[in-house]
């Protein structure tokens, strides 16, 4: 328990990704076989359930401490489990120094519900500070510590002989504790209870658009498609249906308007929307659904969600994988004409017959939500990853307009000394006087540049609130962004997609960068 | 103030002022007359006429505010009654920082203990502190929070230690309060035979100087602008914790950053800090101090000012103590 309750704290003050991964992966290669599953368990969060309520850890706490210094030192704290580590009383008992698989075992195999806070008292009182907050933590579900599944998939690939599409794919099926995955990650067989039409399966993924080698494909052995600005998505059709993101995590409760129950195992590849009144509408819509466990009614009312099918890895018992993407197409329409479901459709070819008229399709096509095109080769195949000679994607150049500097933040980790966080804006109006927040970049500076603003902002700074400086109007910027939309969750009434800095303009007068009407006439 | 024994006592603007002594006791604006618990900026000001403190605290209030630190002062020692108006007054230590006392205020033979800051932890960088019977205590509660136990200061620093042995090739940047918690430190890390050149921010100097004059050893201390960047690597450097995430600390690039401080018990304060290496390591008495120290002066009165008040107060109550808030402003709640 100790050891794990280390890793916590450690992992909670790491600053950096890197430092974070070597935590994990160190911790990994030192601990027992049963003790990684259980921590893997905890950190992912699949046991999904509370085993304590925070009403029985209040009645606890008050009843080894004291109702109104419990109240005035939660006050302070704000966190449960680090008020209650700190002000438990434990009477010196000696440390159990128990094994966190042993402490696992006891707390879900517990079945005396009105024993469990006797239990629980027994720990608190043989821990120290750190083990009884890690102890609470647990119990209670949900440790917010700074660790998502991408990073500990990182630290499995490092700890064991597999590849991370392999960690992605079968992340899913190991049952608690868990065990067997890190035997798998040894390099022994999968455990046979894995159903492997229960799990995601890899992306093809797109090459970025190369001008040299576009001009030796003939346009004749490809296809073109939109490409929508929404989430990737694999969706399981059958009687035990999932969706997944496109790193493989389970998204089937967020989007439960999509019908994934269907006879038979079907396994599609394409993009999640949100379309209304036959109209795709702005990434900033589907974000009201993104990572909302269980949307309500009215929430599924106002942002539908539309699956765009381009692509099928099974069709049945067909791996249509290892077929070419024409055959594969006709598979994945035989597969629209048996579902049916309303908000499932195939996305749609584009007619073009020269890499010149694509390009002007790309550059000119009148919807907002489209990122640029992907284009891919007939006869490839489905494989995982990057495939030379397979998909491209060919993005829609982005915007690129001046705007003027307003409120710089510190930024975190390696770059908490520097100011590098900026919110930059536009005149309000033809008057030039005022200005309006339009959007926050925090990268494509160099490191050179980035010393640069950091000296700017700590020379014109007007005010300060906490970790944000107010600037004087004083510096202009070229921002690019990929895209732009109405927002009304913004002053400004727009909202930018990924802006970035593209380039510091010192010596431009801030008289001359534009309104927002010039702004908004973007979105056409 | 509601309830108290003491009607001789007053608060006023320029803070608390003790009538028939005619002086008032750390105030936040210029007086005629004041006595100066300690040296810390929040209790000790500038530009009173007459100060009463002891003689390492009007060394270093002139040595912070040059001439302006008073126009005349007095020595207390430690051994003396010394009559001022219709009361005597008598300094003891209150081992908070070199040069801190508590002031027992005698009006008609009705005592009146005054702590300032103070903590019971032994520190070699100033006196212990000392219990004295009264009947009236006025304490602080910068930690009066049943949460706050200070862990032992020697694995807080040890842990200093390991990280710096862990972490050859970096440099570990400690942000300390410049009087008092960077000497304490220091002395520590020696205890525990870390014989490295510490090197320390500039504003730190002077004061870790004034220490080192007063026959506290602090070893090899070094400013860091005496040491070129492509030296930095496995240094311990000391640093005002404001500097920590200033331009001056861009220059180490590969850096653990730590900050040595009571408020370091809590993660999320850690975090906010976007501090790596936290070190709990407090001048102020933790909740368990404050309340051996109610004990051994054994008062029929407690008086709590600066800090969380109203839990003190509700537990002092409780176990049949008189004891309300002496809401004193001007202190900062982050000091130490
Ligand atoms: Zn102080």
């Amino acid at each position: 328990m100790n050891d794990f309750a280390e890793l916590l704290n450690d992992l909670i003050l790491s600053p950096s990704r890197n430092k974070k991964i070597d935590l994990l992966k160190n911790f990994f290669c030192k601990s027992n076989l049963k003790d990684k599953g259980w921590a893997f368990c905890i950190l992912t969060n699949r046991m999904d359930r509370k085993f304590v309520s925070v009403k029985e850890l209040k009645e606890l706490i008050i009843e080894n401490s004291d109702e109104d210094l419990f109240r005035f030192s939660y006050d302070y704290v704000g966190d449960l489990a680090e008020t209650i580590s700190l002000l438990w009383q434990s009477n010196n008992e000696k440390n159990t120094n128990i094994n966190l698989h042993e402490f696992m075992e006891i707390f879900s195999n517990f079945d005396h519900k009105n024993k469990l806070k006797t239990k629980l008292k027994y720990f608190l009182d043989r821990s120290s500070e750190n083990q009884r907050f890690t102890i609470i933590k647990i119990l209670t579900g949900g440790l917010r510590v700074g660790v998502s599944n991408g990073l500990i998939k990182e630290a499995l690939k490092l700890s064991g002989v597999r590849e991370k599409s392999e960690i992605e794919e079968f992340w899913h099926g190991f049952k608690l504790p868990c065990t067997d995955l890190f035997e798998w990650l040894d390099g022994k067989k999968l455990p046979k209870y894995i159903n492997r039409k229960k799990l995601f399966n890899s992306f093809m993924l797109a090459n970025n658009y190369n001008s040299n080698e576009f001009k030796s494909f003939k346009t004749d052995d490809y296809i073109a498609e939109f490409k929508w600005d929404g989430i990737r998505a694999q969706i399981i059709f059958s009687e035990d249906g999932k969706i997944f993101s496109r790193n493989g995590e389970d998204i089937t409760n967020s989007f439960c308007d999509i019908n994934t129950f269907i006879k038979g195992y079907f396994v599609v590849d394409g993009e999640i929307v949100v379309k209304k009144n036959n109209k795709v509408l702005s990434f900033n819509h589907l974000q009201k659904r993104i990572g909302r466990k269980n949307p309500s009614k009215k929430l599924i009312e106002d942002y539908p969600i539309h699956f765009i099918a381009y692509d099928i890895l099974f069709y049945t018992s067909v791996d249509c994988r290892a077929l070419s993407l024409i055959e594969r197409k006709k598979y994945l329409n035989r597969f629209i004409n048996i579902c049916k479901f309303s908000n499932i459709s195939t996305s749609s070819l584009i007619k073009f017959s020269s890499w010149d008229q694509l390009q002007n399709i790309k550059e000119t096509s009148l919807n907002n939500h489209i990122e640029g095109v992907i284009i891919k080769k007939k006869t490839s195949l489905y494989k995982k990853g990057r495939v030379v000679d397979g998909w491209y994607k060919w993005k829609r150049n982005p915007f690129s307009v001046d705007f003027i500097i307003m409120y710089a933040q510190r930024g975190h980790g390696k770059r908490s000394s520097f100011y590098s966080d900026f919110t930059f804006g536009c005149w309000v109006d033809e008057q030039f006087t005022k200005l309006v927040p339009v959007g926050k970049a925090y990268s494509g500076y160099t490191n050179d540049e980035l010393k640069s603003l950091d000296r700017w902002v700590r020379n014109n700074t007007v005010e300060r609130f906490g970790p944000v400086r107010s600037l004087k109007p004083g510096l202009v910027v070229e921002i690019s962004f990929d895209n732009i939309n109405y927002s009304s969750r913004h002053k400004s009434g727009v909202a930018l997609r990924f802006p970035r800095f593209t380039r510091i303009r010192w010596d431009k007068p801030i008289s001359q960068v534009c309104s927002l009407k010039y702004i908004k006439d973007l979105i056409n | 103030m509601r309830k108290t024994n003491i009607n001789w006592l007053k608060k006023k603007r320029e803070g608390l002022f003790c009538v028939p002594g005619n002086f008032f006791i750390d105030p936040v604006f210029p007086v005629e007359k004041a006595l100066i618990t300690h040296a810390h900026t929040d209790h000790a000001r500038p530009n009173n006429k007459s100060i009463f403190s002891s003689k390492e605290t009007i060394e270093l209030m002139h040595l912070r505010y040059g001439e302006s630190y008073c126009s005349d002062f007095q020595i207390a020692r430690f051994d003396e009654k010394i009559k001022i108006n219709d009361v005597t007054v008598q300094i003891h230590p209150a081992g908070h920082i070199l040069g801190s006392v508590q002031f027992l205020i005698n009006y008609k033979g009705y005592r009146l203990l005054i702590s300032g800051d103070y903590k019971r932890t032994k520190d070699k960088t100033c006196l212990s502190y000392e219990p004295v019977k009264c009947d009236t205590f006025i304490t602080e509660a910068t930690f009066g929070l049943p949460i706050f136990n200070h862990p032992n200061d020697q694995n807080e620093v040890k842990k200093l230690i390991k990280s710096i042995k862990a972490n050859v090739n970096k440099t570990h940047l400690i942000g300390v309060y410049a009087l008092g918690k960077c000497q304490r430190l220091i002395t520590l890390l020696r205890n525990l035979g870390y014989d490295e050149t510490i090197y320390l921010h500039g504003a730190l100097t002077k004061i870790s100087n004034f220490y080192s004059k007063n026959n506290i050893i602090l070893g090899n201390i070094s400013n860091i602008s005496e040491c070129s960047k492509s030296e930095y690597a496995n240094k311990l450097v000391l640093c005002p914790p404001s500097s920590l995430n200033d331009k001056w600390s861009q220059k180490f690039k590969n850096v653990v950053k730590g900050y040595a401080s009571g408020w370091m018990r809590i993660r999320q304060r850690v975090k906010q800090k976007n501090i790596e290496l936290p070190l709990i390591l407090s001048d102020h008495a933790d909740w368990d101090e404050i309340l051996k120290t109610v004990n051994d002066v054994n008062p029929n009165e407690v008086l709590v000012t600066h800090g969380r008040e109203e839990a003190l107060v509700h537990y002092l109550t409780k176990k049949n103590f008189k004891s309300s808030a002496l809401n004193l402003i001007g202190f900062e709640d982050e000091n130490e």
